[in-house]
């Protein structure tokens, strides 16, 4: 083969498109070791501490500052676990209707609206959440349940502000179900018409039916609480306004709290003033970047497979 | 230079671990309809995708042997599939025009990007000699504008062959062009094909053998991957040697 | 017949459930755009045209808004290309290795959480150049855009049938020339609308220009490596104002930034059939 003859076959398509691609690579990974070389400093003063412990002490004199992470990953998974608590009934009785029972020019606006709740701006849902639904669940939901049933540790502590991990997880829980809903839709569709036919035809009542169909793609439910879990995990904004942003470690679902984004979002600004804030900022950032990639390749990958065994 | 418009030696074809094609030693003679004939599934559609080396788009196919092409081997050391390309034309079982170009785009496509006009006049001078080559201007020349879900589904499969012919290609590839087109549009293809055949070689798969009879000049018969039988298509259908031949020209074996 | 009787209960008991549910599930909906017409309706109607216009102590948001379209165009600008060619690529080598890779790390870039690229574009951009300014805040949202525009260029793709993809081969063009002159425009109706859904999702995005926008409200001076404000970061550092006048601003902001967002998503979502966001 010539030179020329060479050159001609170096695809032109690959020099154009490779870059594009590995640039994409690059920047994720590049996000991936700034976060970790700038975390560093954190867990040399303070080892697993940085983790492990609930401390935040930000001080003028360097050798006293003292920063452990805990409240706010504490925080992160008790609103997320709130969150999909929530979105899980919802997301099920939501894509069950609208597959099943809504008639059709129905079905197609409840999808519509579903997928405007799901791209709408979050800090709308910030908003809506300081100015309404917080106050709403503090007098409606958080005082009953504290007044009467005060006795039981997670309704032990009084709901002064009502920015707490409930209102957070609640807020967020309205936030994810749509999109939980999508994927369980997706899901839903993706069940062969046969196995739907035969449900009916063996004389089963349209609930028997759906408890049956449901059964089938339970792994598919499963890995969208996931991805419903790695969503809440990364919401930032909405969270930060109604989750009180106090270090607290508390059981209690009416305490304030932290989590991990809202701590970044609130701290990062003042963190240049203080010496040793910065890395353990850092350190959070990469504890979230892990626990979201952790989260949402499990999802993926078990989403994957169970559509792999549908297909087959 | 060869006799042959097409030549294969010792053809062989996988789709993954599948031999599709199964060792076809085949000759093409010049300015002819070859009609390449056989029930389903039997590879003709493959086959004819190698002679343009368009297999390569599905990542599964493999092939062995040789393809030559007016005595050139495709499969050689540094040849270009682009370069095979442009001397063999395509045309399709589902009429593809490009939904998004005009008619007159459909079939300027493949000069312009190919670079093989030099000025818009003699752009539109091939237009217009490729459209008149398929029996299409005098329906289209109104509305060159037009996109070609306006036409219908013979009218489209012309449009096709425009689009291949304004290439100026030495040979034309038909896979079952008229499949998907009526009975009337499937008559003036037919039509078409013999007036083709004069400057053109043009190699026509179908699963219809009284299509092959009609307009072909020579034709080959393939079942399961190989060639029963090959020659004149008079001689072939009139007093086929094989057995199997015999059944599929009667429609006995479909 | 009890034993039917039962069981038809518990269907009609079963459908209430479900209907109840759905009802709860979209009620917030209707509530939010219901409280944010109540409360920002009265905001800028009491301003008038000069709440769109006018500068944060003029009593208008005007700063915002055009820092926002600053930054959708300029994150289109960074972001859009890159999307294409990664969409694209994943389209061409589907079975490949990288190919592959793309598609989940794509994936995956789509339920990145926000505020890790907010900061990071703060520490390889802001602090570098010393300040917050529209470009660092425009990285930080094409970073979010890339992944829905290349999921979307690289599904509509996909729809294509075979047959123009031989069709295209078939005319001996090369492999650039397929993709980009004939295909990528073959199907320029789905990439436009990943292109659209894109951009109304980055418009509401507030985590990534937290700490690289900067924000600027008192005054029109548009720079591209000057601070920038946005309607979402205004809405949240009014939010957490003490200021009733604020809050009363707040909601005059969200009352533009959702309209903004329905009327770019709305039209985009009808003309489709499923989305991903």
């Amino acid at each position: 083969m010539s030179v020329l003859q060479k050159i001609k076959r170096i695809d032109g398509f690959k020099i154009i498109t490779s870059p594009a691609v590995m640039f994409v690579f690059l920047l994720f990974a590049w996000m991936l070791i700034v976060y970790f070389y700038n975390a560093l400093p954190a867990f040399v003063r303070e080892g697993l501490a940085t983790y492990f412990k609930n401390v935040w002490q930000a001080t003028e004199e360097a050798s006293k500052e003292h920063y452990g992470l805990l409240a706010a990953i504490w925080g992160t998974v008790y609103t997320s676990i709130i969150a999909i608590l929530v979105a899980l009934p919802l997301s099920i009785a939501y894509s069950v209707f609208v597959i099943d029972y809504a008639p059709k020019k129905i079905k197609n606006a409840l999808i519509v609206l579903s997928d405007v709740m799901a791209g709408l701006p979050t800090i709308i849902y910030g908003i809506w959440g300081v100015f309404v639904l917080v106050p709403l669940l503090q007098k409606y939901v958080m005082f009953p349940l504290h007044k009467h049933l005060s006795f039981i540790p997670i309704f032990s502590s009084p709901p002064i502000t009502g920015y707490s991990y409930f209102s957070a997880g609640i807020l967020l829980g309205i936030m994810v179900t749509p999109f939980a809903s999508a994927i369980m839709r997706e899901a839903y569709q993706m069940i062969p018409f046969t196995y739907r036919e035969a449900a009916i035809a063996s004389g089963m009542t349209r609930y028997e039916a759906t408890k049956t169909l449901l059964g089938y793609i339970k792994p598919a439910i499963f890995s969208g609480m996931i991805l419903a879990f790695g969503r809440a995990v990364g919401e930032t904004v909405a969270v930060s306004l109604v989750i009180g942003n106090t270090f607290n470690l508390s059981i209690g679902l009416f305490s304030p709290g932290y989590t991990i984004s809202s701590l970044i979002a609130n701290q990062f600004g003042n963190a240049f003033i203080y010496e040793h804030m910065l890395p353990a900022l850092y350190a959070a950032g990469l504890a979230l970047f892990i626990i979201g990639l952790a989260v949402n390749i499990a999802g993926l990958y078990l989403f994957r497979k169970w559509e792999k065994n549908v297909r087959i | 230079m060869s006799d042959f418009a097409i030549e294969t030696k010792k053809l062989r074809i996988y789709y993954g671990e599948n031999e599709i094609i199964k060792g076809i030693d085949l000759k093409v003679p010049k300015n002819v309809v070859f009609a390449l004939m056989g029930p389903s599934g039997c590879g003709k559609s493959t086959l004819l995708r190698a002679f343009n080396r368009l297999l390569e788009l599905n990542k599964e196919a493999r092939v062995e042997g040789e393809v030559l092409i007016l005595g050139k081997n495709v499969y050689g050391n540094g040849v270009n599939p682009i370069d095979v390309r442009k001397q063999v034309g395509m045309v399709f079982q589902y009429p593809n025009p490009f939904p998004h170009l005009s008619i007159y785009d459909n079939v300027a496509i493949g000069l312009k990007l190919n670079h093989l006009v030099k000025s818009k006049e003699e752009l539109d001078e091939r237009v217009k000699w490729a459209l008149e080559k398929a029996f299409l201007w005098d329906e289209v020349k109104g509305r060159l504008d037009d996109y070609p879900a306006s036409l219908s589904g013979g009218q489209k499969q012309r449009l096709v062959i425009a689009r291949a012919l304004a290439l100026k290609p030495k040979i034309l590839l038909m896979d079952e062009p008229t499949a998907n087109v009526d009975p009337i549009g499937t008559r003036k293809i037919e039509e078409l094909l013999f007036e083709l055949k004069r400057e053109y070689t043009i190699v026509l798969v179908t699963h219809e053998p009284m299509q092959a009879a009609r307009v072909s000049d020579y034709v080959g018969f393939l079942y399961l991957g190989k060639l029963v039988e090959v020659g004149l298509t008079r001689e072939i259908f009139e007093k086929p040697k094989h057995e199997l031949t015999e059944k599929y020209v009667t429609g006995v074996l479909v | 017949m009890s034993g039917y009787r039962i069981r038809k209960g518990k269907e009609i008991a079963f459908f209430l459930a479900i209907a109840i549910l759905t009802l709860i599930t979209i009620l917030p909906l209707f509530h939010i755009i219901a409280t944010v017409f109540i409360n920002g309706l009265p905001s800028v109607a009491e301003k008038g045209f000069t709440f769109l216009t006018g500068t944060l102590s003029e009593g208008g948001i005007g700063p915002a808004i055009i820092g926002t379209f600053v930054l959708m165009f300029l994150s289109s600008l960074i972001g859009l290309p890159i999307a294409l060619l990664v969409g694209i690529y994943a389209y061409e080598y589907p079975d490949s290795l990288i190919g592959k890779w793309t598609k989940t790390l794509l994936q995956i870039m789509l339920e990145f959480p926000t505020i890790l690229v907010g900061v990071f574009v703060m520490n390889i951009i802001a602090i570098p150049m010393g300040s917050y300014s529209a470009f660092a805040g425009a990285f930080a949202l094409a970073i979010i855009l890339m992944p829905y525009v290349a999921v979307y260029t690289h599904e509509a793709m996909r729809q294509i049938p075979f047959t123009y993809r031989e069709a295209s081969f078939g005319l001996g063009l090369t492999r650039i020339k397929v993709i980009f002159r004939l295909l990528v425009p073959l199907s320029k109706r789905g990439v436009l609308t990943g292109v659209l859904i894109g951009m109304a999702k980055v418009a509401g995005e507030t985590a990534p220009l937290l700490f690289t926008a900067g924000g600027l409200y008192q005054s029109y001076s548009i720079g591209i490596f000057k601070p920038v404000g946005a309607i979402p970061l205004l809405i949240y550092t009014l939010v957490q104002s003490p200021s009733k006048v604020d809050h009363a601003t707040a909601w005059g902001a969200s009352l533009v930034l959702l309209l903004i967002f329905l009327l770019v998503f709305i039209p985009v979502r009808m003309s489709l059939k499923e989305v991903k966001l």
